[in-house]
């Protein structure tokens, strides 16, 4: 009985596989180890594929352009953003955010942007980095 | 020796579902090992969408619509916006409606890659999984290229479109339809020439052209059993007017159709044929301007919240017709939205074509009308029944004996 | 399946007006116009009687079997009003009409027939409107909750705005997270 796969299996048993093996080959037995390694330039980090340009990672946030009209607030549908009284600026909690862009369109003084960053994991929601102020 | 009488036995399955990770409770009436009776239970993953909508305004339930389904994250935006345009009257720019095709193409291919995969896989074939979900991800770098993101796409704005395909990013579009297009053939000789599928197959899960018709289904499992219905060729929205389309049916290929899972698999193939054949028919015809009408969001959501009417917005999603209803009436948020997904027409028509099979096929049959609960139930509430229940595990697993007894 | 083979617009509107009169409350086209060609979508909305309600829809199956994808509901204070959305002409290219006939019911008394015996596809629509608007249906032959859980409370209706609706089983977010 004829198996019209058995070509294909085989020319694929001799190609080299896509997977770009990020960070390290074999997962570390201790990963704190394993950081404090490579910070002393004993072992390599393999690092993630190139993001295509116009990626929407991390927010970043102009302070001194901003106005305080709060139409961002208006737009975002997670209500991610805090508008703080005081200085007329906003807060913006990156664990609510959905990364939509769309607080990017609508400010008229053009001070929020997207990044190309995505490692933002972290235990803690309202630590220090997933905070942008 | 005394008489016996045969009675007939229950089954409940779910609400694990055997065919797509997703949950449906089926209660089968079972006899030795036919199927006499089915019985269908929804509602495992409701989750108020509809209700979610009364405080917020159009462009947040945009965001909020694109989050009901997964794969097919682009046609409940799309229909969405349809419907508030043709609520509040909004005029979109030509150069909007043919890329907003070109997203709606890209997307029905990646859907029917997909597909394709996990039936394969429900036969027993994992090779072919791979093989196919291999090409899904060069669509899914396409789809990252042009929108940002890979899957929650976040394109679409009411009255027109976020994004722009510019001249330098053309040829990134035709390299990955290249490669489609040499693939196509690889794909139609592994499922159509193979003797395993075409043995497990034909005669599966007939649906009848009159059930068809009586039970209102929709998307490529009417079309296989002969029922002509594409909203994409009977109305014109987007740029469909304008293209060179027509109705896909399986006696293209074959000529003639019978209504059980080998069509359906012939008509999913000819239609990823024909959506490669209207995305070059775009990027020829596509006309230079704006790409939306209103590029100030500001004033796009004043003019809606003077607006008042109501609107019906229907798209051609890979699995069905997606229809949307919006009613607006001079707040911020719409009176009414009301959701309707593709699965949900679909759901009666599994009763008919499971009378009579095996339960070994029960997971193919499923599989081949393509379900997407998540997208049919929209408020979640999970339960667990604690009756006997076969777990997904077993069904698979007894789906796989069957190809390798045929296979002898 | 077309006993007649030029169901326009106004053929349509005129038949049903011919037949039942001024229980047509109201007839309206739409049309809106896509694409570099502008060729046109059309939709007619009409409003029809409740005492005739089920007359009209076997009229509407002997001119021309439709396809029906959903029934959506508007709660208007003292009516309930019950939108269905019909297709015609499904099979001819850049020829679908959409029809959608609307029907007002009181809150007293919200009783309307069903369609099942004709359109067998409407089982799981009409049993959706049983369930969150408190319409009670005649003759449907399966009259089980189709996406409410079972022990969901019996009087709460979900999409209405008055004291039956779902005010009292919300939780804001914010003030739980505290």
């Amino acid at each position: 009985m004829k198996f019209s796969m058995l070509p294909s299996v085989f020319t694929q048993m001799f190609k080299k596989p896509w997977t770009n093996k990020f960070p390290a080959k074999y997962a570390p037995d201790n990963t704190t180890q394993f950081l404090a390694d490579v910070g002393a330039g004993k072992a390599e980090l393999i690092p993630p594929i190139e993001t295509p340009p116009n990626f929407r990672g991390k927010i970043k946030y102009d302070k001194e352009k901003c106005t305080g009209c709060k139409l961002c607030l208006k737009v975002c549908p997670c209500e991610a953003i805090e508008f703080k009284e005081k200085e007329k600026k906003i807060k913006i909690y990156l664990s609510r955010c959905c990364f939509c862009s769309q607080c990017n369109d609508i400010c008229p003084s053009n001070c929020l942007s997207m990044s190309d960053e995505f490692l933002l994991a972290d235990i803690d929601p309202y630590s220090k980095d997933l905070i942008v102020e | 020796m005394s008489q016996t009488t045969k009675t007939t036995y229950h089954i409940p399955i779910g609400p694990i579902h055997p065919a797509l990770k997703e949950p449906v409770y089926f209660e089968f009436e079972i006899d030795g090992e036919r199927i006499v009776d089915v019985d269908v239970k929804l509602g495992h993953v409701h989750r108020a969408v509809e209700w979610a909508s009364r405080k917020r305004n159009p462009i947040q339930i945009m965001y909020l619509a694109e989050r009901i389904c997964g794969i097919c994250s682009y046609c409940h935006p799309a229909a969405f916006t349809l419907a508030v345009e043709k609520a509040a009257d909004i005029q979109v720019p030509e150069r909007a409606e043919y890329l907003r095709v070109i997203q709606a193409e890209v997307e029905r291919i990646t859907s029917h890659a997909l597909w394709a995969g996990v039936a394969a896989h429900e036969i027993g074939f994992d090779t072919v999984l791979f093989l196919t979900w291999e090409m899904r991800e060069k669509l899914m770098d396409l789809t990252e290229f042009l929108c940002g993101n890979r899957v929650t796409k976040g394109i679409l704005t009411i009255g027109g479109i976020r994004r722009d395909i510019t001249s330098d990013m053309v040829p990134k579009v035709t390299g990955v339809l290249d490669y489609l297009k040499d693939n196509f053939e690889r794909l139609r000789k592994i499922f159509l020439d193979d003797k395993t599928i075409k043995m497990r197959a034909q005669g599966a899960g007939i649906l009848t052209n009159d059930n068809a018709l009586k039970l209102c289904a929709v998307g490529p499992t009417t079309r296989a059993s002969g029922v002509k219905k594409d909203v994409r060729v009977g109305q014109s929205y987007f740029a469909y007017g304008d293209l060179n389309i027509d109705y896909v049916t399986p006696d293209t290929l074959t000529g003639e159709v019978n209504g059980d899972v080998y069509d359906r698999i012939i008509q999913r193939l000819l239609e990823i044929k024909q959506s490669i054949d209207l995305i070059e028919q775009c990027l020829d015809k596509m006309p230079k301007g704006d790409i939306t009408y209103e590029p100030k969001i500001a004033k796009v959501l004043n003019q809606l919240k003077k607006a008042e009417g109501e609107g019906v917005g229907r798209h051609e999603a890979p699995r069905g017709e997606v229809i949307h209803y919006v009613k607006l009436d001079g707040n911020e948020a719409p009176f009414t939205w009301k959701v309707r997904a593709p699965t949900y027409n679909n759901i009666l028509p599994w009763i008919p074509m499971l009378k009579g099979e095996q339960i070994a096929d029960i997971p193919i049959v499923a599989a081949s009308t393509d379900p997407c609960m998540s997208c049919t139930n929209r408020v979640g509430i999970v339960k667990d029944g604690n009756k006997y229940e076969l777990t997904k595990e077993e069904l698979h697993r007894l789906s796989v004996e069957k190809t390798r007894r045929l296979m002898r | 399946m077309t006993k007649e083979n030029n169901l326009t617009p106004d053929v349509i509107i005129k038949s049903f007006k011919d037949k039942f009169k001024t229980k047509i409350i109201d007839a309206q086209i739409k049309k809106k116009p896509a694409g570099s060609e502008k060729k046109e979508a059309i939709d007619i909305w009409m409003k029809v009687d409740k005492s005739v309600f089920k007359n009209v829809i076997k009229h509407l199956c002997d001119l021309q079997y439709p396809h029906l994808p959903v029934a959506s509901g508007n709660d208007l204070g003292k009516n309930i009003e019950l939108i269905y959305h019909f297709t015609l002409n499904f099979d001819k290219r850049l020829e679908e009409i959409n029809l959608n006939i609307s029907v007002e019911l009181p809150k007293s008394k919200p009783e309307i027939e069903t369609i099942c015996d004709l359109i067998p596809g409407a089982l799981i629509t009409e049993r959706e409107k049983q369930e969150f608007l408190g319409v009670k249906i005649k003759g449907i032959p399966d009259d089980r909750r189709v996406f409410l859980p079972d022990d969901f409370p019996k009087d709460v209706y979900p999409w209405r705005r008055d004291e039956k609706g779902l005010e009292k089983l919300y939780k804001n977010l914010h003030e739980v997270k505290k």
